[in-house]
């Protein structure tokens, strides 16, 4: 088992646009040893999103070197990407990402499902996640029947039931009210303190405040802050 | 993943998206039975045109002659070729009583065309006609009827023939039998050859005989619908006696049911009496009859009709008769009936692109909105294959249920149209033809746009909203 899950070495990201090209993420250093609970702080257009899309395996990046639990991600294809994110990866989304015709059990279990598992095993092996989150209740119920806590915590619990190495959050409490945003937060905590790895990307320092250690992204160049 | 964890999921989305699935469905449902009902259509009017002249001798050339056509400007057809471009011929035609005064004159301009270019197909010429004086009697009539020797002149110089008969139809009164009152039923006067001519059975007793015709008897033949009509059956209507016009006659025999229509009559529903016993008691001279031809050398009408025309335009010099042979009538029945299918299936085919577009619209409406969806399940690890067998699965779900409710639909519609009197013939072809169409449209433009979505990398396919 690898002790560091995430390795990015000199990463660098551009979008053409038209003639000139927009140079976003510039020879980005970042380590992440396992159990940590970073979080990548700063202000809007500084190229969050894109680091988090690089880091999740969901976007390219022009050169540089990135390893994800051992894996050399340049080296790897599409389609292997998909695997990586399956296995490897818990994303948290600020709009949530549920799938609205789905019930909250089957958004759940979808990880497991592309695993090759069956939908009773799945439901089985997700069922202590769902009781941590509180949601046992609410299997049944359609995410639009849900308030927008309820619905992250259904978002969480689909990210944790895969045993992913790295839990990806882009502004998790982006879309939440104070309370429930501090909610996600404890339960942040609660999972780093159960030895999750957890990278969280927001631009809102308090929100930040809550992780052990805060990177600063500014302009796409990254700077470590002050360790928790 | 697992094929049932996508069966579970592809009905979970047809559940969900009933609203969707119904609208792409309706036009799938309107497509397939659309194409069910034109192919139904088509052959429909085919096995009408089969079913009509089913029992029509292909070589019989019918002949008559009709007042009204006098005035019409006629085709080629009609056999002035012979004395084209002579001074009788004037571009406004001559009414009968003018006709009559200019029929010598034409006749013999019309005799010697012949016989100075040779065009008289058999080398009969004034010599071979010239003494027969029924000639100028039939010349000199008021009205062209057309008449037993007519028949015997067609028999004696038209080549490659295998019989001759005339006929004529007539309403007149009928009591007898089953009847309460007086009605009124076709009567037609036939030879005893009309029987054969006409591929006629009899379910009971025998066909109008020459010697009946010879002696004018009052004997009868009926067809299967009078029989019933006035008898109750056939074997009760077999030598009972029948009034017609007042006479009473013995009914000799009851046609089989036959339901198509032979120089102009209609067998089922005619009673049959020798052509002479007609004329003698019911009609008088008042007639217009049809003579049948049965040309032997189907390929060669042509010739047998111009070969007829030659031959009564020596005793009917500028009359122009009505000459139509059953093959050219199946030809234009069967060509105007091709022209129909033909249209039908331009508008299936219409239809097809047109409810093709619909559906495709929606498809692609519902899927576009759907590609958040597959963002998703890329972003959390769902291999594209699964998620483009996923909405196949669903889009052929879609597209078989359309084309079956359609085909459903067809077969409700059916006797809808049926009462309408428009000949429909339902079909296996028909039928899966338009499941092909449902399947193909349905499948084409469901798959392509969740293909498409699927080839989305899942940071673009999110940002979709
Ligand atoms: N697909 C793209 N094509 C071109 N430019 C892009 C694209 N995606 C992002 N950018 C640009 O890259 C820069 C960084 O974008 P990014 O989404 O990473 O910012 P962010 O830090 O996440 O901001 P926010 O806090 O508003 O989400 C922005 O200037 C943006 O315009
Ligand atoms: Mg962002």
């Amino acid at each position: 088992m690898e002790n560091t899950i995430i390795k990015l070495e000199k990463i660098n990201k551009s979008y053409q646009k038209g003639k000139t090209s927009l140079h976003i993420l510039k020879d980005i250093d970042l380590q992440v040893e396992r159990g940590e609970f970073v979080a990548i702080l700063g202000p809007s257009g500084s190229g969050k999103s894109t680091l988090m899309n690089i880091i999740g395996c969901m976007d390219v990046f022009d050169t540089g070197k990135y390893y994800l639990n051992g894996i050399d991600i340049s080296k790897q294809k599409d389609k292997e990407f998909t695997g990586i994110r399956n296995k490897e990866i818990g994303f948290i989304f600020q709009k949530y990402h549920l799938i609205s015709t789905y019930t909250v059990l089957q958004n759940i279990v979808m990880p497991l499902l592309m695993r090759g598992m069956g939908f009773a095993e799945a439901t089985e092996q997700c069922m202590d996640t769902i009781k941590m989150l509180g949601l046992e209740e609410r299997l049944e119920h359609k995410p639009a029947e849900l308030s927008g806590g309820q619905q992250q915590r259904v978002a969480i619990a689909r990210a944790l039931v895969g045993e992913p190495a790295l839990l990806l959050a882009d502004e998790p409490t982006g879309a939440l009210d104070t309370s429930s945003g501090a909610e996600v937060l404890k339960l942040f905590n609660r999972l780093h303190n159960m030895g999750h790895t957890i990278v969280m990307i927001t631009h809102d320092l308090e929100v930040a405040k809550s992780a052990k250690r805060i990177v600063r992204i500014i302009d796409g160049e990254l700077h470590e802050d002050e360790k928790g | 993943m697992k094929k049932r964890e996508i069966l579970r999921l592809v009905a979970l989305n047809l559940l969900q998206n009933k609203f969707k699935v119904v609208l792409t469905s309706v036009g799938i449902i309107i497509g397939a039975a659309t194409i069910v009902m034109v192919i139904a259509i088509g052959r429909g009017g085919q096995e009408k045109v089969a079913e009509q002249f089913k029992n029509l001798n292909a070589g019989a050339i019918d002949i008559s002659y009709e007042e009204a056509t006098e005035n019409k400007t006629e085709d080629a057809k009609m056999g002035n070729g012979n004395f084209g471009g002579n001074q009788n011929m004037p571009g406004g035609k001559p009414d009968s009583s003018q006709k009559n005064g200019t029929d010598n004159k034409s006749n013999q301009n019309g005799k010697s065309a012949m016989g100075e270019n040779g065009s008289a197909p058999f080398g009969f010429g004034e010599s071979a006609r010239g003494g027969n004086s029924n000639d100028k009697n039939r010349m000199n009539q008021d009205k062209i009827v057309l008449s037993e020797e007519d028949v015997e002149d067609i028999e004696t110089f038209v080549p490659d023939i295998s019989s001759v008969s005339i006929s004529y139809t007539t309403k007149t009164t009928v009591d007898g039998g089953e009847l309460e009152e007086e009605t009124s039923y076709t009567v037609a006067g036939v030879t005893s050859i009309y029987a054969e001519i006409s591929n006629l059975n009899l379910q009971v007793g025998e066909f109008l005989t020459k010697e009946e015709e010879e002696n004018k008897e009052k004997v009868c033949i009926l067809g299967a619908t009078v029989a019933k009509e006035i008898f109750g059956d056939a074997v009760s209507a077999y030598d009972s006696t029948l009034y017609i016009g007042g006479r009473a006659y013995t009914v000799n025999g009851v046609l089989k049911e036959i339901g198509s229509v032979s120089s102009g009559i209609s067998a089922d529903d005619a009673i049959f009496v020798p052509y002479s016993t007609g004329v003698k008691y019911i009609t008088g001279e008042n007639i217009s009859p049809t003579i049948t031809v049965i040309a032997e050398n189907l390929n060669d009408l042509e010739t047998t009709i111009e070969n007829i025309e030659t031959v009564l335009a020596e005793s009917y010099p500028n009359a122009e008769f009505t000459i139509t042979d059953a093959g050219s009538k199946m030809e234009a029945a069967s060509a105007s009936n091709d022209t129909l299918t033909t249209l039908l299936f331009a508008m299936a085919f219409i239809v097809f692109i047109v409810g093709g577009i619909g559906i495709m619209n929606v498809l692609f409406v519902s899927i576009k909105e759907r590609t958040k969806e597959i963002g998703i399940l890329k972003a959390i690890g769902c291999m594209k294959q699964d998620i483009l067998l996923e909405f196949l699965l669903e889009a052929c779900f879609i597209s078989v249920l359309g084309g079956a409710l359609g085909v459903l639909v067809s077969l409700g519609i059916t006797p809808i149209v049926k009462m309408a009197n428009i000949p429909v013939s339902l079909s296996i072809a028909g039928m899966l033809t338009a499941m092909v169409f449902a399947f193909v449209t349905g499948v084409t433009f469901g798959f392509y746009p969740a293909w498409k979505a699927s080839c989305l990398v899942p940071v673009d396919a999110l940002s979709e909203e």
